[in-house]
């Protein structure tokens, strides 16, 4: 069952037909008033229609259109979902890159460098003892030294035996 | 949590930088030569082109011939072998591996009379000469290097 409302809006839409349509109007108190209200209602329509059609954009109002309404839509986003997407920025990355450097730097030069000052470096050949048969050469004497040029650690021999040529032999 | 992962940018940067890197299987080249000075010297063998220099420095010979050599991958680190020449050998017995190389135990023989033992940690960066002899008019010297 439709209110009087519905009806009368209806009725100035022009939707109303038939037995209804009769009996609505039948039920108006001041049907000349109504018409005139209806001629009313029908002139203001058309007027809107005519002055708030749909406007046609150029691409430049489009652009501005998008992007104002993108801004609108950033500046609602919650503070802390902005936040987390911004965090990484390059500033940030390019602190947390020297800092990394810095540390290994510092570790390199004061932790690797000073573990063992006084012990010599394990990448050289080091020589931990050396002995001559007293009984076939009892005069040699031994001792070491390093060429830290080419790296080369040698074992230095005094008084061994001498042989002949002979025993260059391949 | 972002800020932890800021720190523990450095600390995986440490870790990479000290994790020992595995030695793994390498090729220990060792060489009875003869140093002499004459008078159109033969090019070095190419084993000992990389200490070319000290052996002149030191040992103030022109030509340096390999009368003996080896090749010995070692793999467990204790490993022995052998490099040997007509009347000189010597005995390698690897004793295990330390961070930089091996530790080697060597003997050198004339026939079978030992001369000269020595214990010593070979790196690989850095080769071991020994001073052995003299032969006629040159120097018996050994060579050990990781290739």
């Amino acid at each position: 069952m439709k209110t009087f409302e519905e009806k009368w809006t209806a009725w100035l839409d022009g939707q109303l037909s038939g037995r209804e349509l009769s009996e609505f109007e039948a039920s108006l108190p001041d049907k000349a008033a109504a018409e005139a209200q209806k001629a009313d209602a029908m002139k203001l329509g058309a007027l809107l229609k005519r002055e708030l059609g749909a406007l046609e954009l150029t691409n430049e109002q489009f652009f501005n259109h998008e992007l104002h309404g993108k801004i609108l839509r950033e500046s609602r986003m919650p503070s802390g979902e902005r936040e987390a997407r911004t965090w990484w920025t390059i500033p940030r990355l390019l602190w947390a890159g020297t800092a990394s450097l810095a540390v290994f730097l510092v570790f390199t030069v004061f932790v690797v460098r000073d573990k063992n000052p006084a012990q010599e470096s394990p990448y050289l050949t080091q020589i931990l003892n050396a002995r001559v048969d007293p009984v076939v050469s009892p005069n040699a004497t031994v001792s070491m030294f390093k060429a830290k040029q080419d790296r080369v650690t040698i074992l230095w021999t005094e008084g061994l035996q001498s042989l002949p040529a002979d025993y260059a032999a391949k | 949590m972002r800020c932890s992962l800021l720190f523990l940018i450095p600390f995986v940067s440490l870790i990479a930088a000290g994790t020992p890197r595995s030695q793994g299987a390498q090729t220990v080249w060792s060489g009875l030569v003869i140093a002499e000075n004459v008078g159109q010297p033969q090019p070095v063998p190419p084993e000992l082109t990389r200490i070319e220099g000290s052996l002149k420095r030191f040992f103030g010979y022109s030509e340096f011939k390999v009368i003996g050599q080896s090749e010995k991958t070692l793999r467990t680190g204790q490993e022995d072998w052998l490099a040997t020449s007509k009347f000189f050998a010597l005995h390698v017995d690897a004793r295990g591996e330390s961070e930089a190389g091996y530790v080697l135990n060597l003997k050198l023989y004339k026939e079978k009379e030992l001369l000269l033992e020595t214990d010593a940690k070979l790196s690989k960066r850095s080769p071991l000469v020994i001073k052995g002899p003299q032969v006629g008019s040159g120097q018996l010297v050994l060579v050990l290097v990781i290739q």
